[in-house]
């Protein structure tokens, strides 16, 4: 049975798929894993180019086009033993009194490591060793080397995890160079997909969507949209946070540059203060009627939800006269970590804490 | 059965404690040794429980407990929302410093290299502007770090319009009048704004009438003029709050400036000697007065030459600029009621009837014989729809295109919608016969063409607001959302946040 294609043993390889982050052109909250597509720009550098399938896959690395295929994680040729020794003993600066060291250093290193790395002595090496490398060097009638259909018969040794990493990232690069090749081909470059926010339908940015559609009363959508413009203009308009570094919200752009985005901003400031899970009471688990509490994970959209809420909440007890005002004095304070949601969530986490004991009893 | 007890200790057994002893049953005394009655009593009734039958008249319904009101701390102080409303914010310190912005000054108005770029308010002027209302609440200044403004096309002609009256040269001394209307957004306001800076840059005195609809709504104050005209009135306060508007922005201009005729209205207030400043200041002193005292400021500046008596450091006056944005409030009655409460026509107002009387052209000399530019301006947003004032716009229209009146393809009301028979009158002007008076003209303000709103798309990008690469095709994908170019709808695609994910 050959062995299945296992994208998820292939951890090793997915660094190399990843896209480089540095073409993204505005900071986003959530790393996207990128899906190699053939850009104008070329192939991706971390690539190897001119892999082929028909490409030799045993395990000796003797061969003219070896250093091209791609190296797994364990391919990383060690030194020996002795040298490795010898070099530890360099690091460590020890002075060559004649003693060795160290066991290996003792026992020696064979001579034909030496010969291999030191061409100086190459030269002198006895006749015998030289017509050895020489006759090495002679083609045979017949192959030794075997295709990768034939891999699985003979590299049992080999973990399956490099052999999938190996073949999922010779497979992309063929993908890529093929599209390469077509490429100059075509009149026009690949269309882009539009993006999201192109469609009228969802038009605004999802957390911008929930908030404001939290916001709204008695089904009055467009009051709600004024409400939500009021706040990402005082978003925009007022002084940039000075942030608490005991309550910092999540990595972003320095702060000072905050209000120039304030989707962005709101964004920030909403999923710093979203808690990870929520307290459900629950009858039974212990039996006698009384219930307990017990942390339930939330989504995204969930999380977001219920920081909104607090934060919605939180602005009730504010002064201001218009509730549009009250909610955005409320989101800076939270920015700059002088809210109470803060200690909602802290609390709230806290008391997830404690009752992860009764989810115990759920299991039984 | 023989007792252990004797006798004697039974009879000195000690009666048990009252307390200890169980209370007498409340049962019917009179009856105690029946058991029956007791026991077939009704039973005592309970107290008046949720879950009883209704009582008569009484409803059966679950009744729920009202929720009291949460205590709201307390009720906003007076005016405070109101001046949240009103509010104008100029400037928005997060937002980029644009390079190599220009300010408005009296050499780069006339010059069309500007043109699709964006010149910004000087800051010191910005008090002026301030001061005569230039500045809407709902307009976007603050988002920018500083307030600016597109050159378009006709803001180029406005300026070299202005910039002539103001040189020594054949325009001196010219006057035109203008109706400025326009699709909503179009920028009608804002050239407005644009007409009193460069005002401003060349010492005219600007008189505005932001919001014309303040004074029929009867908001303010209004008395008849006279005894000998019942049928006009006056509005003091609408008039002295002008006059500070006007003191207060041309303060420079108006110092230098003394008075030059005889005001008999006035009486012994007006002295000779006295700066035009100070006359107008007696208007707003003392509100009773303000009408008067407004004639004379008037009469003072369209002065060419001073009375005899008064030749003693005489100046020629300047040019002047007259804005009303908002015009069609004042073509149709006023919510104001005569003593027979009768409704006033707006054009019985003083204030109304002054300013509209300007757009007819003089008789001897000209409406604004210093030269000086009428600007009157529509609204799109906040309008009566007036058919007569409709009819009489495209009048102007038409006289503009050279048509005469008596033509048969002249516009013409229709007999049967019963226009409004002054309405159509006071636009109804002849061509001027002095020269130097322009005839009444309609400008319409259309979109911007691609080249500006590109420049202004360009604004938005480098003040930080906007995180697109402005090319042409994205700008010519937003001159045909905002309707060709529209201005107002071109700003709102401009500070509409795109987030891409």
């Amino acid at each position: 049975m050959p062995p299945r294609l296992n994208l998820f043993n292939a951890r090793a390889a997915v660094p190399v798929l990843r896209h480089p982050s540095s073409n993204i052109s505005r900071p986003s909250i959530v790393t996207s894993i990128g899906i190699n597509r053939p850009t104008s720009h070329g192939l991706h550098p971390g690539l190897p180019s001119s892999t082929r399938m028909d490409k030799r896959w045993n395990s000796s690395a003797s061969g003219g086009d070896g250093s091209e295929r791609p190296k797994g994680p364990t391919e990383d040729p060690l030194p020996h033993v002795s040298e490795e020794a010898a070099e530890i003993a360099k690091i460590m600066n020890k002075k060559c009194d004649g003693t060795a060291a160290s066991p290996e250093l003792e026992q020696g290193t064979p001579v034909s490591e030496i010969l291999q790395r030191d061409k100086e002595a190459q030269k002198h090496m006895p006749k015998v060793m030289q017509d050895q490398i020489k006759s090495s060097t002679g083609t045979r009638s017949f192959s030794t080397s075997t295709r990768q259909s034939q891999a699985e018969l003979h590299d049992q040794g080999k973990s399956v995890d490099e052999q999938t990493a190996a073949m999922v990232a010779n497979m992309i690069s063929q993908v890529n160079q093929q599209a390469e090749e077509l490429h100059p081909g075509l009149k026009f470059g690949p269309v882009e997909p539009l993006p999201k926010t192109e469609n009228f339908r969802t038009r605004y940015d999802s957390l911008l969507e929930q908030f404001t559609k939290l916001l709204m009363t008695d089904g009055k959508l467009s009051m709600a949209q004024r409400n939500m413009a009021f706040i990402l203009d005082h978003l925009r308009t007022a002084s940039p946070p000075q942030p608490n570094p005991k309550r910092p919200l999540l990595p972003g752009p320095p702060a000072p540059q905050l209000p120039l985005n304030p989707v962005l901003y709101l964004t920030l400031i909403v999923d710093s203060v979203a808690p990870l899970l929520k307290l459900r009471q629950q009858k039974g688990l212990v039996g006698g009627g009384a219930s307990v509490q017990i942390p339930v994970p939330l989504a995204l959209r969930q999380r977001r939800r219920t920081a909104i809420r607090w934060i919605i909440d939180a602005s009730d007890k504010r002064r201001d006269s218009h509730f549009a005002q009250r909610v955005a004095h409320e989101l800076v304070a939270v920015a700059e970590g002088r809210s109470g949601v803060w200690d909602k969530r802290e609390q709230q986490h806290k008391l997830g804490t404690a009752s992860r004991s009764n989810l115990a009893g759920n299991r039984r | 059965m023989v007792s252990s007890f004797c006798w004697s200790c039974m009879t000195r057994l000690r009666p048990t404690p009252r307390a200890v002893l169980p209370p007498p049953v409340a049962a019917p005394r009179a009856a105690s040794f029946h058991t029956s009655t007791v026991r077939y009593a009704l039973p005592a009734k309970k107290k008046a429980s949720l879950d009883g039958p209704p009582k008569f008249r009484e409803a059966k319904s679950a009744r729920m407990k009202k929720k009291k009101p949460v205590e709201k701390s307390r009720p906003p102080s007076v005016g405070e929302r109101k001046a949240l409303r009103k509010r104008i914010v100029l400037s928005n310190p997060n937002a980029l410093e644009v390079e190599g912005m220009q300010d408005l000054s009296s050499e780069n108005m006339v010059d069309a290299r500007l043109r699709g770029s964006v010149l910004g308010l000087p800051v010191p002027m910005l008090t002026q502007l301030r001061a005569v209302e230039a500045f809407k609440p709902k307009q976007g200044w603050s988002i920018f770090r500083r307030p600016g403004t597109v050159v378009r096309r006709e803001t180029l002609e406005l300026g070299r319009f202005i910039d002539g009256i103001s040189n020594e040269g054949k325009d001196k001394g010219r006057s035109a009048k203008k109706i400025v209307t326009g699709v909503r957004g179009s920028g009608k306001t804002v050239h407005l704004l644009q007409a009193m800076a460069m005002a401003f840059t060349k010492q005219w005195v600007v008189f505005t009438v932001p919001e014309p609809q303040d004074l029929v709504i009867a908001h303010t104050s209004y008395a008849p003029l006279s005894d000998d005209t019942p049928h006009l009135y006056v509005q003091n306060d609408a008039t002295a709050a002008m006059l500070s508007r006007t003191v207060t922005a041309n303060e420079q201009v108006l110092k230098n400036l003394h008075i030059s005729q005889q005001h008999p209205a006035l009486k012994s207030s007006a002295k000779a000697g006295m700066t035009l400043e100070e006359l107008a200041k007696l208007g707003i002193q003392d509100p009773a007065i303000a009408w008067p005292v407004f004639q004379a400021l008037w009469s003072e500046l369209t002065a060419t030459s001073p009375a005899p008596g008064f030749d003693k450091g005489f100046k020629p006056r300047p040019p002047m600029l007259v804005t009303v944005d908002g015009l069609s409030h004042w073509m149709k009655n006023s919510e104001y009621r005569s003593a027979d409460f009768d409704p006033i026509h707006a054009h019985d107002l003083m204030f109304v009837r002054h300013f509209l009387s300007l757009l007819k052209p003089g008789s001897e000399k000209p409406a604004l014989p210093n030269g000086g530019l009428l600007l009157y301006a529509t609204s799109a947003s906040n309008n009566p729809t007036i058919y007569s004032f409709e009819v009489a716009l495209k009048q102007i229209a038409a006289r503009q295109a050279g048509l005469n009146a008596s033509a048969p393809e002249f516009p013409q009301a229709d007999p049967y919608s019963k226009a409004d028979k002054r309405v159509i009158d006071a636009f109804d002007s002849a061509k001027p016969t002095i020269a130097k008076e322009g005839i009444l003209e309609l400008q319409t303000l259309g979109g911007l063409t691609r080249d500006e709103a590109r420049g202004f798309m360009e604004y938005f990008a480098r003040s930080g607001l906007l995180r697109e690469k402005i090319n042409d095709a994205w700008v010519g994908e937003k001159w045909s959302l905002a309707g060709g170019g529209v201005i107002g709808e071109l700003e709102k695609l401009g500070r509409r946040l795109r987030v891409v994910n």
